[in-house]
């Protein structure tokens, strides 16, 4: 009796279904094409689509007349008349089990969501449950009906049930709540009524399980095609949408071979589903292992950083329109979305553990190869224009805007170049999840990014001829070109455009001295105010005087292009007790510099002797001179790299200071009659003599240790790093060059000793005391020769006195160099080779002295 | 600039040997006979070098040599005047005796000259003061044995560390052949007043030995007796290399003091003797083919006495008392250092036993504008405790003229000796007493 009526129904239903068929076909082409655009601007095409999906429905409900509210547009209905579903209001014992209040009435009009979840997602009601509605009127009992009719029954249910809608003998459980996202996405769960054959039973079932994974693709499909869940997700679902559609023209020639086949028999309809019902299992899976993944709620300090950056980005670009924020999606839920990368990982992860199954395989990678192709658009973009496009985080590199070049000068850690851009590496996809290969994606970009930055890059070259896809065989050696690229580009603007190597050269003027004639005449100038006590010294008259020095016509620093950028300074902390502070702070690792930073930023906590200690140090002391690096090159001579060119600095400037003090010494000792005059006194003459001696042997040292810290460590080392400049391939490897050089430098000045450090020390200070003490002797010289000559007592008290203090003088400092040779010859051999030169050259010079010392 | 030179070349030598260092002065630096820097030269834009230590900048942007040439007779400087380079000098800086009769080879005359022009060459002296920022010295050429030179340089000598106490007085003084026999027969007079003033107010005196002077070039440049013009190019070349630190700066010895004072460590052993090598065709005309140049090669032939342009005489005791080597060129500092350790595990330098060995090498560059096919160039400014022989020669020399009181009748003419001769054996005793120093230095003693 229900044959008839069933086909009739059956025909109008797939009139219907194959229009819509066509019609979603259309818009899910639209919409693949679509669905990586913003989510504010409404093109169109979707509108067309909303336009489409309300007409759908409106002829959808006409076509059936009958429940309107449907979970799919694609739900005709059955025999039934409406009058009876409408005032079926009495029969009202299936209260909603679930949060839901009962609906008691049908209304059969469509209405739109109010908002839909994606710009792809079903925008109109879904239709309520069977079980929740009221005085719904029971079908027909199986148990009443034949084999026969039972096989057309079920067929015709499960045609509906695949569609995703309830049929009449196949409807959902009760535990499935469709308005749960948790649900929808493991899919629902059937009950099949009473009565229905055994044979037809298990068949049913096996063809359920294909209903289920269809209502949780579709499920996935609509939940991740929301904007913030990235355009991976995007790409994956339109794929997705595509098999979907395969589904569909499945379902459509199944009904086909249903309505014109008398001998189409459920079996049949079986067996011609289950390729597809493999494929959508293993998309089910996937959609199960996705959202599994996002279930865990982290809370990402790193992620909510990004998160406020964006906001004040949006903030500024839309000039305070707090509306923007709304579009950008940013929620909590942002942080624990797997999207990008996770998302290509667990497809390929899949991939990998599925490759015996030749469909599943062939499946897989078309997912994996869909998926990541606005991936791969994001990671051209990024290796060959070093710009980020990812509006939803979900790139390998993650971009902190907030840190921005300008604030390089202040700052001590190279923030710009370490942290602006950062590896996710917690989601990479396999293929590039090696740490050589996304390191060199991300210097790659970086360097890139430097380029444009500097307002050089050359976009004329297309990206084409490119890898799309992230299972193309091209992907890593166009990596590996793009970074070697990107590589030779900054390299390039660094040593060409910004010439890296005169800056080089400027600083080896500058902090080197190793054309020291304008340090001679800054010296001289400023000479009054370098003896202060550092805290009186003006830095203003000393950067006075230094740009007077610096632009002294003739002078070689004059025609220096860069001697505007050079500014003095003046440090609190002597440079002994700082390099000791730093070797103490490293630790066993005296060539860890890092720690400099550490002890340059927080000075020690003893204010007291810190006090002390200032007062103590004077402005030759003190006096460090800075240099201003503009930005690109300010990656290579960074901030800690200055650090150390300042330290060396210091180490020659303390030399040279002494080795000046000794000349005045020296021509005090030559020129003041005191000093030069023979003197009647043996023993005030041999006195001379012997202070002569010690100020020659004082200045010999120094010009040894000074010879040797500059001819010896800074200029071989010098011509090897800029021997390596012109052979360096990358700019790190230009980077840690250059640190390695200054490491060098200070390692073999032995300023990372703090042995070495406290001997040094104290022979400079012993040369420097005594230095001054013969030059304010010169004065009362005279006198003591003058009493001398008349051999009195009193003469002869202070020549002794004379004696004792030189002998001092003279005990001290031999004592030292004992103690400093010593070291030398231990370190020379454990440690730093080269120092075994100056040992040698110590040894050559002061030899005859010892040999003859009693 | 700072730390600039005022260049003193007093008498006919004086003027010979000043004229021939400008010239390679300028070479050395790029600049034209006219002192315009030279446009030609393809390393004309890359300078690095200071030339505002011997020059100063005129209005016309030429470079004028901070220089006095002073002599009491008009030939030399009317021959410079009329070569190449006339036009580089300052001409308010040439003082030219009025009765050009000179000095007549009498010390007393060139010193009684200088007393009487005192004001003018002052005048003269602290012009050129004036226009620099932060001098630091003078250097004096002259000759020891004539008149002018030794006379008025004498007398130049006690009124710099008059005027300029603190300022360092450098000489480049060429003493006379002692071994042969002089046409001026005076000399030992004129010398050993000269050495009094030398000992008592320069602080570095370069001893030249016009002896050694001819030997030298006549064994590079093979030629019997050399003339003037020879020797000089040799004494401008060595003086040339001698400032090449401060002309372009490295990282050391960038000012005389650093020079001098690691030289001299004693006030009045300051008496140097210098050696050069290789003197190659490029700087003196038909020199040697060029021998093979290593740093070792060029600074063990340093030490060769023979290579000295002084020619002294070596007792077994006779040491150094210091050494600087001025290496220019492509010498590697690792070199460097097996040389000096070569040269202390052969001995080649002995050392005095009582101070520090101070052997140093200062690295520099050669001037970009000079093409030398030698790769390294080496001058070795020392401190000889064998100089002691040249000064005792002198002594000698003055003792047997002075027995006979010989030709005494031309100083007495003079204030200074009008009265009596003091002068002499005041002089005399200053010798000695340096002759007695550097004997005892080269002792352990030295200090006891």
């Amino acid at each position: 009796m229900t044959s008839q009526g069933t086909e009739n129904g059956t025909h109008r239903r797939s009139m219907s279904s194959r229009e819509v068929l066509s019609q979603t076909d259309r818009a899910i082409n639209a919409m693949s094409q679509l669905h990586h655009r913003s989510r504010s601007v409404k093109t169109s095409t979707e509108l067309a689509h909303d336009f489409r999906v309300s007409e759908r429905e409106k002829m959808a409900s006409r076509a059936s007349s009958t429940r309107p509210r449907e979970r799919s547009p694609l739900r005709p209905e059955k025999e039934q008349p409406e009058s009876v579903r409408v005032a079926s209001t009495e029969s009202s014992n299936t209260a909603g089990t679930m949060n839901q209040p009962p609906q008691t009435v049908f209304n059969h009009e469509v209405t739109l969501l109010p908002k839909a979840l994606s710009s792809l997602a079903r925008r109109v009601h879904p239709s309520p449950l069977s079980f929740q509605l009221q005085g719904l009127k029971k079908p027909p009992p199986l148990e009443r009906m034949t084999l026969d009719v039972q096989h057309a029954v079920i067929m015709d249910d499960l045609l509906h049930v695949l569609m995703g809608s309830e049929g009449q003998y196949i409807r959902f459980h009760e535990r499935y709540n469709p308005s749960v996202e948790v649900d929808r996405l493991s899919g629902p769960e059937f009950r099949l009524a009473k009565g229905l054959d055994p044979s037809l039973r298990d068949l049913a079932k096996a063809l359920l399980k294909l209903a289920t994974y269809h209502s949780s693709v579709e499920a996935f499909v609509e939940i991740q095609s929301k904007v913030e869940y990235g355009v991976v997700n995007h790409a994956l679902c339109a794929a997705m949408r595509h098999i979907m559609k395969e589904y569909l023209a499945l379902m459509s020639d199944m009904e086909y071979k249903m309505l014109t086949s008398p001998s189409f028999t459920l079996n049949m309809f079986h067996i011609e589903t289950m390729d597809m019902g493999r494929k959508l299992a293993e998309l089910s899976r996937i959609v199960q292992q996705i959202s599994r993944k996002e279930e865990p709620e982290s809370e990402d300090a790193d992620d909510l950083g990004t998160d406020f950056d964006k906001i004040m980005e949006t903030l500024k670009a839309n000039d305070g329109n707090l509306n923007a924020l709304s579009n950008l999606g940013i929620s909590k839920t942002t942080s624990t979305i797997a999207k990008g990368g996770d998302v290509i990982k667990l497809l390929t992860d899949r991939l990998y553990s599925v490759s015996g199954d030749p469909a599943a395989r062939e499946l897989l990678t078309y997912l994996v190869k869909e998926a990541s192709r606005p991936y791969m658009r994001m990671l051209n973009m990024w290796l060959h224009r070093g710009i980020i496009a990812d509006p939803f985080n979900e790139f390998l590199i993650k971009e902190q805007k907030s840190i921005r070049r300008e604030r390089l000068d202040e700052d001590y850690t190279d923030e710009y170049w370490d942290k602006r851009y950062t590896l996710r590496k917690d989601d990479l996809p396999p293929q590039i999840a090696d740490a050589r290969t996304c390191d060199k994606i991300l210097l790659a970009g970086k360097f890139l990014n430097v380029v444009r930055e500097c307002g050089g890059v050359d976009v004329s070259n297309e990206i084409k001829d490119v890898p799309e896809t992230i299972d193309d065989p091209r992907l890593l050696s166009n990596i590996n070109a793009a970074y070697a690229h990107a590589n030779g580009y900054l390299l390039s603007l660094l040593i060409n455009a910004h010439k890296l190597s005169e800056r080089l050269t400027s600083l080896k003027h500058y902090f080197f001295l190793d054309q020291a004639d304008f340090f001679t005449n800054f010296m001289d100038l400023a000479s009054h105010e370098l003896r202060k006590p550092a805290k009186n010294v003006s830095t203003s008259k000393l950067q006075s005087l230094l740009d007077l020095a610096l632009r002294q016509p003739g002078s070689i620093t004059a025609t220096d292009p860069f001697k505007e950028d050079i500014s003095v300074q003046l440090n609190e902390v002597g440079l002994t007790e700082w390099l000791m502070r730093i070797v103490s702070v490293s630790g066993l690792d005296p060539g860890d510099i890092t720690a400099m930073q550490l002890s340059a930023a927080t000075p020690a906590s003893d204010k007291s002797s810190e006090r002390d200690e200032k007062k103590a140090i004077t402005g030759i002391q003190a006096l460090q001179f800075d240099f201003k690096i503009p930005f690109p090159l300010s990656l290579v001579i960074s901030r800690k790299t200055i650090l150390r060119y300042q330290l060396l600095f210091r180490h020659l400037v303390a030399l040279k200071h002494i080795e000046q003090l000794l000349g005045v010494a020296w021509l005090e000792q030559a020129k003041s009659a005191g000093w030069a005059q023979r003197s009647k006194n043996r023993h005030l003459q041999r006195w001379k003599s012997r202070a002569w001696n010690l100020r020659a042997k004082m200045l010999v040292f120094i010009e040894q240790v000074l010879y040797f810290s500059t001819t010896e460590v800074v200029e071989p080392n010098w011509c090897s790093l800029m021997a390596g400049i012109s052979e360096v391939k990358t700019v790190d490897a230009l980077m840690q060059n250059h640190v390695d050089f200054l490491d060098t430098c200070l390692k073999e000045c032995m300023l990372t000793n703090s042995k070495l450090l406290r001997v040094m020390a104290k022979l400079m200070a012993a040369c420097k005391l005594f230095a001054t003490y013969t030059v304010q002797l010169s004065k009362t010289l005279p006198t003591i020769d003058f009493e001398a000559s008349d051999a009195n007592s009193a003469a002869t008290d202070k020549i002794s006195k004379l004696e004792s203090i030189l002998l001092q003088y003279e005990q001290n400092f031999d004592h030292h160099l004992k103690i400093l040779m010593d070291a030398l010859n231990y370190y020379a051999a454990t440690e730093t080779v080269v120092l075994l030169s100056l040992c040698a050259r110590i040894e050559v010079c002061m030899i005859a002295e010892t040999q003859h010392d009693p | 600039m700072p730390r600039e030179i005022i260049t003193i070349q007093a008498g006919q030598c004086g003027n010979q040997i000043g004229s021939k260092f400008w010239e390679q002065l300028c070479l050395e630096h790029g600049l034209n006979p006219d002192g315009n820097l030279r446009t030609d030269l393809p390393t004309a834009g890359a300078t690095a070098d200071r030339k505002d230590v011997f020059f100063y900048q005129s209005d016309d942007t030429r470079y004028i040599p901070r220089a006095l040439l002073i002599d009491l007779e008009p030939r030399v400087v009317n021959g410079i005047l009329n070569g190449p380079y006339a036009k580089i000098y300052n001409p308010e800086n040439i003082y030219l005796g009025n009765d050009g009769g000179g000095a007549g080879n009498i010390w007393a005359s060139g010193y009684r000259a200088g007393e009487t022009l005192a004001d003018e060459l002052m005048e003269m002296l602290d012009r050129e003061a004036d226009g620099s920022d932060s001098l630091e010295g003078f250097m004096l050429l002259h000759s020891i044995a004539g008149g002018t030179g030794s006379g008025l340089g004498s007398y130049l000598l006690e009124r710099l560390s008059d005027r300029f106490p603190k300022k360092i007085v450098q000489t480049y003084s060429v003493f006379p052949a002692s071994q042969q026999v002089s046409e001026v027969v005076v000399q030992p007079y004129n010398s050993l007043l000269s050495l009094k003033r030398l000992t008592q107010y320069a602080d570095a005196v370069t001893v030249l030995d016009n002896a050694a002077l001819s030997r030298l070039a006549a064994d590079s440049l093979r030629v019997q007796s050399p003339n003037f013009d020879q020797t000089n190019q040799l004494v401008a070349t060595v003086m040339s290399a001698s400032t090449t630190t401060l002309r372009y700066p490295g990282y050391m010895h960038n000012d005389l003091v650093s020079l001098l004072a690691s030289l001299v460590p004693t006030p009045r052993c300051h008496y140097l003797m210098t050696s050069y090598t290789p003197f190659t065709a490029d700087l003196v005309d038909q020199a040697k083919s060029v021998r093979k140049t290593t740093v070792l090669d060029v600074m063990r032939r340093l030490l060769q006495p023979k290579n000295r342009m002084v020619s002294t005489q070596q007792s077994v005791n006779s040491c150094f008392i210091s050494i600087l080597n001025i290496i220019q060129g492509e010498a590697d500092p690792t070199d460097v250092h097996k040389s000096l350790l070569r040269i202390r595990e052969r001995g080649l330098a002995s050392f005095i036993p009582w101070g520090p060995a101070s052997i140093q090498v200062a690295l520099t560059k050669k001037s970009p504008y000079l093409q030398v096919s030698n790769r390294v160039s080496g001058l070795m400014l020392a401190n000889h405790t064998s100089i002691a022989s040249l000064f005792k020669r002198i002594l000698d020399q003055y003792d047997r003229l002075r027995k006979r009181n010989a030709f005494l009748e031309p100083y007495k003419k003079y204030p200074m000796f009008a009265d009596g001769l003091e002068e002499f054996d005041d002089a005399r005793e200053v010798v000695e007493d340096l002759i007695n120093e550097y004997r005892l230095a080269e002792t352990a003693q030295y200090l006891a």
